[in-house]
């Protein structure tokens, strides 16, 4: 029970105090003998859990979602694009039922560790599934998102795990969608993009990068001039 | 996790364009591969429009598109020809042979890697365009080679498809055969496309490591193939001293010292 001494306001903080219990962390009252601190330590505590995943430390699924509504406002406020990308582990699968689960929380610390180092400062990294990562890549030009997941990707393909003397290596898809400043989306509407340019990527033969066609794929003008420069034809033409 | 072994070097024919002349190419070049001792597998892989067993007059009782769906052993719709290479046949009219799901890629892979240990090498001919069945084989194969023809829309959906799978799927390695050239020049013809797509290649996909087109074939334009084609034979059966056949022989010479090069088999 915890008495606050200005105004003698009792507050059960018991349940509090189990969470953090349960989540590893120290018993905030060991911090300081001022219950105000010893409050303020339990309000901080609870919020760095309710934000983030146990595991790996990255931002969860309920914050990433709160962090994307606000980018892609962002982006339709500064028409400036905002990349998104995901990525999951290739055949995660394998690693649970031939080593285990701690093997497989070892899996995702090491990946999640990888994707957060490859980062910018204002890039948000996220775990929004079992072994499933986004990252939130705030004012990027479609070009600059592509260069940042290109290289997020080889980053993570592969990276090598150490089980029981053995070292695993792991591969991950990745799809990258970006925002159109010209057009609202939602965070969920996005990710979904995202993700099946993820799952694109794990169609067609995991460890890869997809994204869309379209802006980066398709032919420019000048290409198409010097691919149909006449002097091929005179070159192939019978004679 | 990488536990893939290879023991037959697949490769994937495609082109972007339709029509010039894949899946002929696909199954000459089987037989030329099988005459030199390599255990060849033709496969169809424009999984619902197919061709190789309509050229090759076989009227097949299970293709690759049923044993996929059915989850059953690709060995089922397995033939051994009379050419001395195996096929896998495709489907003829099915729209959902232009899908991959992920249980069908699965079941793809899990059904080549099953075969695998019988062949020297796969020879994937994939369908016209750049949809995801196209772009799934390719990417399932150890090399990719580009079918082209002088016609300046094979040039450019040649380029297109180079250009979507090193964007895309970051390959960088590609190997081309340049089909009806002039018989009086095919040689040049080919070296000069090659070079044509070099060219632009390395003008606007600049990357590290740069990408590679290797020339491995020009195949002079020859009215024995269509001839084949219509009596459902291979071009050595119906016309062994056609031009076309040096030029295939030329890729299958290749691709045998590739095979041994990759595998050391």
């Amino acid at each position: 029970m915890y008495s606050n001494s200005s105004d003698d306001r009792k507050l059960d903080l018991s349940s509090a105090l189990r969470i953090l219990e349960n989540a590893g962390r120290p018993d905030p009252r060991l911090a300081s003998d001022d219950p105000d601190v010893q409050l303020q330590k339990i309000i901080d505590t609870l919020c760095d859990l309710s934000i983030h995943d146990g595991l790996t430390g990255l931002v969860n699924a309920t914050f990433f979602h709160a962090v994307l509504t606000r980018e892609i406002e962002r982006s339709l406020r500064t028409r400036r694009t905002c990349g998104l990308i995901v990525v999951d582990i290739d055949h995660f699968k394998n690693v649970n039922d031939t080593y285990g689960h701690i093997a497989g929380d070892k899996a995702i610390q090491a990946f999640a560790s990888e994707l957060k180092s490859s980062l910018r400062s204002m890039d948000t990294a996220a775990r929004i599934g079992g072994e499933e990562f986004a990252a939130i890549l705030p004012e990027c030009e479609p070009e600059d998102a592509i260069n940042a997941a290109t290289r997020i990707h080889s980053v993570l393909n592969p990276v090598t795990v150490s089980v029981e003397g053995e070292s695993l290596k792991l591969t991950t898809s990745a799809g990258l969608v970006w925002t159109n400043p010209n057009f609202s989306v939602t965070s969920t509407a996005l990710l979904s993009e995202a993700d099946q340019e993820m799952y694109r990527s794990k169609r067609t033969g995991r460890g890869r990068l997809c994204y869309r066609y379209g802006d980066a794929t398709q032919i420019s003008d000048d290409e198409r001039s010097a691919l149909l420069d006449r002097s091929l034809e005179e070159d192939s033409d019978d004679h | 996790m990488t536990t893939e072994k290879h023991k037959a070097l697949r490769i994937a024919l495609i082109s972007g364009k339709g029509g010039v002349g894949k899946s002929v190419i696909t199954l000459n070049l089987a037989a030329a591969l099988s005459s030199l001792g390599r255990k060849t597998l033709a496969v169809d892989a424009d999984l619902g429009l197919a061709s190789l067993d309509v050229i090759l007059d076989i009227s097949p009782q299970s293709t690759i598109f049923d044993a996929l769906h059915r989850g059953s052993p690709l060995d089922e719709a397995l033939i051994h020809t009379t050419k001395g290479f195996d096929l896998l046949p495709a489907g003829s009219g099915l729209p959902e042979g232009t899908m991959v799901t992920q249980a069908l890629a699965e079941s793809v892979e899990a059904g080549f890697s099953s075969l695998e240990d019988r062949y020297d090498i796969f020879l994937l001919d994939a369908g016209a365009g750049i949809g995801d069945v196209v772009l799934f084989f390719a990417n399932l194969a150890h090399e990719i080679l580009l079918v082209v023809t002088p016609e300046p829309t094979s040039v450019m959906d040649a380029y297109a498809t180079i250009k979507i799978l090193h964007q895309n799927y970051g390959r960088s390695e590609f190997l081309l055969v340049v089909n009806q050239a002039d018989p009086d020049r095919s040689d040049q013809v080919g070296a000069s496309i090659a070079g044509h797509l070099r060219n632009v290649i390395s003008r606007y996909l600049e990357s590290d490591p740069p990408v590679r087109l290797e020339l491995i074939g020009s195949i002079p334009r020859d009215p024995a193939i269509p001839r084949a084609v219509r009596h459902r034979q291979l071009l050595v059966e119906t016309d062994p001293k056609a031009p076309a056949i040096g030029g295939i022989a030329r890729m299958a010479d290749f691709l045998e010292k590739r095979i041994s090069k990759s595998f050391g088999i």
